[in-house]
């Protein structure tokens, strides 16, 4: 009888004990999700990180398993969303401290303390670079003489270009950076232009900006800008795809660099090799600060979460692979080897010195400085109106469009087109700020019905846009079409022959071209943005704002 | 009496005994000890161990952290209880704000310096009654490391602002240096831009307020007898000290961090900043893995921390928790763990018998980078409401 009851006793005890070990324990099924809003020139980097992070299924100290979704995204236009309250993730990640301030000022207008709480750690480090192809460089005196953001902008503004140089062919020198009020490295690009034109490196001010020679410094540069763009990753792509003859230099990040010539270097890109200029006035260092919001909606478990996270990017192996990918690992321990060598078009003992960061008040100055003195565009938007746009797809059409036009400032000209068994022009191509309110009124009214003309649309556009555009605008056509062509006189190979401009480089008009639902014939908007330097998006009713913000950005 | 039965009266009363052993167990955890170790562990909560917690400055982190590993692996015990030690880390300011104002109650502080339980010691004493600690008692408060404050440059930079001789007040040449609008242009190098100095917030870290304080003395020409005239009344000093600070583009948050970004981040940030000894000797192989040597250079007079370890005499450190406290601050002052102290993090030891110069010392190691065991003179500590009035100066003219 005792045996019996002991060997059951045993029995329950082991059962009990290995339960534990099992992982059945209740509380462990627990789950906390995190998410992170980071800078796009680190994806390569963060993304596979994620993946291996989830995969592990990591708890937090109370053994909640943690989940992590992570969505790269331009540094500026999430802090305004954070700011906002419509973006509202656990943790942001931008490309640099830079905007930090600025973003903590917003938010305390509306909240009693900052959105980021003291210094946040730094992830990985890259200097901001000018990155230029080398026999361009070459030809400039790299590496051997000191290049700076004034040398740039003399070269930019020279009426002759590379011909100054000896090198006509090149034609005039094409420089790129992105828009200033989405993405950090072109913010970054402006207020070193600022410096540059004051003639400091230190100790910006707003009476600096006010300046003649500050305003006409930037005026000057500004005019050499092919385009702008969201997000820097993206903007690096285009160059190492569309070569020299569409960008002669770029305002980019060292790490993009290295990628670019990793790549090339692997037999993966047939480019020309490209180097970084460490302008010789000082740069700024995009540093990915990891700063876990101090705001309503972050819980202390997400905290706990995301403070895991964090140690988990820092560890060796994952700052090992930031170095292979050409970042500065944060991780003092790890020495700065290859790929950081000349090799891959960098010099890790660069750069000498920073410019200083202005504060808050400063930065939105020359946000709005540039605004005044950026490069006006000439922009055609073409609106497919066929039958088929009928009902909630005619309607997301106008209210984007309308949307759009509210993004262009009063320099900038606009022509709408729209497009069924005819063509009408709604607004022929002139300056907006005379006529806002009645193109507004005019969009509003805006009804589908007939066939799709895309390419006479098209065509015509752009023959509009080579008589009446101006070519020291930026001149780009948004074309949005829900079918396929079904009544244009021109035929396709034709069109593309005409608006094949890759030749000409960057300052050739663009085209984007935006595939509406299903039935839109995606592969010839591809076509027609390609054969421009311009790209295709595919969208439905309820992306279509975005998407024109997007191609807002170029602008 | 047959032998089955006294068998079995022997096993009851075994039984019986081991019984109450495991009850006496649950009441005192001394007595569990004692229990048949295998149903001990399976039977009985594990006893729960005495937690001390230790609030303490982010520089003497890595040292701290291995003292503890060590100290939990000799498993040690209060009444059959065993100790667990707990670590959070802050700056030497705020954690005595944070003892002040209620929000951290821990067992242990150790802020950078014995000057932060000096402030403590006033103000508990003035806002609760009796203060929640002693500096004077060497029992519960003791200097467990010491480490000078000196200034860190990148010696290819040094080495053209200085020269291999630097003579004369370090504090008077640099802030001549940093005041003048050319730079390093002056000195033949305008690709480096203006000169970057920096220093920790002083109303955050020690460090940075260990800086104003020997900057000030050195204005003044003196070591000791610092006084609130002497800040507040001289508009010389005032103008001198405004511009200083004024060339210092961002102050760090504690010295650790601040360190760390200037390795990381190499000369084009900073040229040279102000941080304890132990900092810079951590950082000199790292620093010629990025950015090539650092050089090491001691201020006329220095002020040393001595990294307290205090026992808070407050309500939530119960008897228990003392002793085990006690326990733990006399393992952090063996000569085991001063030796650690030194040869791997670069901490000078308190305990005599660890000399600066032995086999493996950084002192010996890099020497040519600067590092030397004889110390300038320590700057007299001033009263409470000098640091005070230093404190307000700068937080009213040159914080932002």
């Amino acid at each position: 009888m005792l045996s019996r009851i002991s060997r059951l006793l045993i029995v329950v005890l082991l059962l009990i004990s290995a339960l534990p070990a099992c992982g059945y324990w209740p509380g462990t099924s627990k789950t906390v999700t995190i998410t992170v809003v980071y800078g796009s020139e680190k994806k390569e980097w963060l993304e596979p990180l994620v993946a291996a992070y989830n995969a592990a299924r990591r708890k937090t100290p109370d053994g909640a398993v943690i989940e992590v979704v992570a969505t790269p995204m331009g540094s500026i236009e999430a802090a305004e969303a954070i700011v906002a309250g419509t973006l509202q993730p656990t943790v942001w990640s931008p490309a640099s401290s830079l905007y930090i301030p600025v973003a903590n000022a917003a938010w305390r207008s509306q909240h009693a303390d900052d959105l980021v709480v003291g210094d946040p750690p730094k992830l990985v480090l890259s200097p901001v670079v000018i990155a230029i192809w080398k026999p361009m460089a070459e030809v400039l005196g790299w590496p051997d003489k000191p290049l700076g953001w004034a040398d740039i902008a003399a070269l930019a503004t020279s009426p002759e270009g590379w011909g100054a140089y000896g090198y006509p062919e090149w034609g005039t020198f094409k420089l790129g950076h992105t828009h200033p009020d989405y993405s950090n490295s072109g913010l970054i690009a402006v207020i070193a232009e600022a410096y540059a034109g004051a003639g400091k490196q230190r100790g910006l001010t707003l009476q600096d900006l006010q300046s003649p020679e500050v305003r006409s410094f930037m005026l000057d540069v500004e005019s050499s800008i092919i385009h702008y763009g969201i997000s820097t990753g993206f903007f690096a792509e285009r160059m190492f795809e569309l070569g020299p003859s569409y960008l002669s230099a770029a305002v980019l990040y060292e790490n993009l660099v290295v990628a670019q010539e990793s790549k090339r270097l692997a037999g993966q890109s047939a480019q020309l090799p490209v180097v970084a200029i460490y302008p010789k006035e000082g740069t700024f260092w995009s540093d990915h600060p990891y700063a876990i919001l101090n705001a309503p909606w972050v819980t202390a478990e997400q905290r706990a979460a995301a403070e895991d996270l964090l140690g988990y990017l820092l560890d060796r192996p994952q700052q090992l692979r930031a170095l292979e990918l050409g970042f500065r690992p944060a991780d003092t321990d790890i020495p700065l080897g290859a790929p950081l060598d000349a090799q891959h078009g960098v010099d890790p003992t660069q750069p000498q010195t920073v410019l200083e960061i202005p504060p808050a008040t400063v930065i939105a100055g020359v946000q709005a400085l540039w605004r005044e003195v950026k490069k006006p565009v000439d922009v055609i938007a073409l609106l497919d109106v066929s039958g088929s746009m009928s009902g909630e797809r005619i309607a997301a059409a106008r209210t984007s469009l309308l949307e759009f036009i509210n993004l262009l400032d009063d320099r900038d000209g606009l022509e709408i087109i729209l497009f069924s068994d005819d063509l009408v022009t709604l607004t022929p191509l002139s300056p907006l700020g005379e006529k806002r309110q009645e193109v507004l009124r005019k969009v509003s009214g805006v009804v589908e019905g007939g066939n799709t003309r895309l390419y006479d649309a098209v065509y015509t556009a752009y023959q509009d846009m080579r008589e009446r555009g101006n070519p020291a605008h930026i001149r780009a056509m948004i074309v949005l079409s829900d079918g396929e062509d079904t009544a244009s006189e021109v035929q396709l190979p034709e069109l593309l022959r005409t608006i094949s401009n890759l030749s000409e480089g960057g300052t050739a008009p663009k085209i984007f071209t935006i595939a509406f639902g299903e039935d839109a014939d995606r592969e010839v908007l591809r076509k027609i943005a390609e054969a421009t330097g311009g790209k295709q998006y595919d969208s439905d009713p309820k992306n279509l704002r975005q998407i024109y913000a997007e191609i807002a950005t170029f602008f | 009496m047959p032998t089955p039965r006294l068998n079995k009266l022997i096993f009851l009363v075994y039984m019986l005994m081991t019984a109450g052993v495991f009850i006496a167990a649950l009441a005192s955890p001394a007595v569990r000890a004692v229990a048949y170790a295998p149903l001990r562990d399976l039977l009985l909560p594990p006893p729960r161990p005495i937690v001390v917690s230790v609030l303490y400055s982010t520089e003497k982190a890595a040292w701290l952290e291995e003292a503890v590993a060590r100290f939990q692996a000799t498993q040690p015990q209060v009444d059959g209880r065993p100790i667990a030690i707990q670590l959070a880390r802050s700056g030497s300011r705020e954690i005595y704000l944070a003892v002040l104002d209620g929000s951290a109650k821990p067992d242990i502080i150790s802020p950078a310096s014995t000057l932060q339980i000096h402030i403590l010691q006033d103000l508990s004493a003035g806002q609760f009654g009796t203060p929640v600690v002693n500096a004077a008692d060497r029992q519960t408060c003791r200097q467990v490391l010491r480490s000078p404050l000196v200034l860190v440059a990148w010696e290819e930079r040094a080495q053209v602002l200085w020269g291999d001789q630097r003579a004369g007040d370090l504090w008077l040449q640099l802030q001549t240096a940093l005041t003048d609008p050319g730079g390093w242009q002056k000195y033949g190098r305008p690709e480096w831009g203006y000169i970057k100095f920096g220093h920790t917030n002083p109303l955050k870290s020690n460090s940075g307020f260990q800086t104003i304080l020997l900057m000030t003395y050195s204005y003044f020409g003196k070591t000791s007898g610092l006084t609130s005239a002497d800040i507040l009344g001289d508009e010389d000093y005032q103008a001198w000290f405004t511009a200083f600070e004024g060339a210092i583009s961002r102050f760090g948050e504690s010295t650790g961090t601040y360190m760390q970004e200037i390795v990381a981040y190499g000369p084009s940030m900073y040229d040279m900043v102000a941080v304890y000894e132990a900092t810079a000797i951590e950082y000199m192989d790292r620093a010629v893995g990025r950015y090539g040597a650092l050089r090491v250079y001691y201020p006329p007079a220095t002020s040393m921390s001595d990294h307290p370890f205090c026992i808070l005499q407050a309500d939530w450190v119960t008897p228990e928790k003392a002793r085990a406290a006690q326990m733990f601050l006399d393992y952090l002052t063996t000569p085991e763990l001063q030796q650690l102290a030194l040869l791997e993090h670069g901490f000078r030891p308190v305990e005599p018998g660890v000399p600066l110069e032995q086999p493996g010392s950084p002192f010996n190691r890099y020497a040519a980078n600067g590092l030397r065991v004889d110390l300038p003179p320590e700057v007299e500590t001033p009263p409470g409401d000098v640091l005070n009035t230093l404190l307000d100066f700068w937080a009213r003219n040159i914080q932002r």
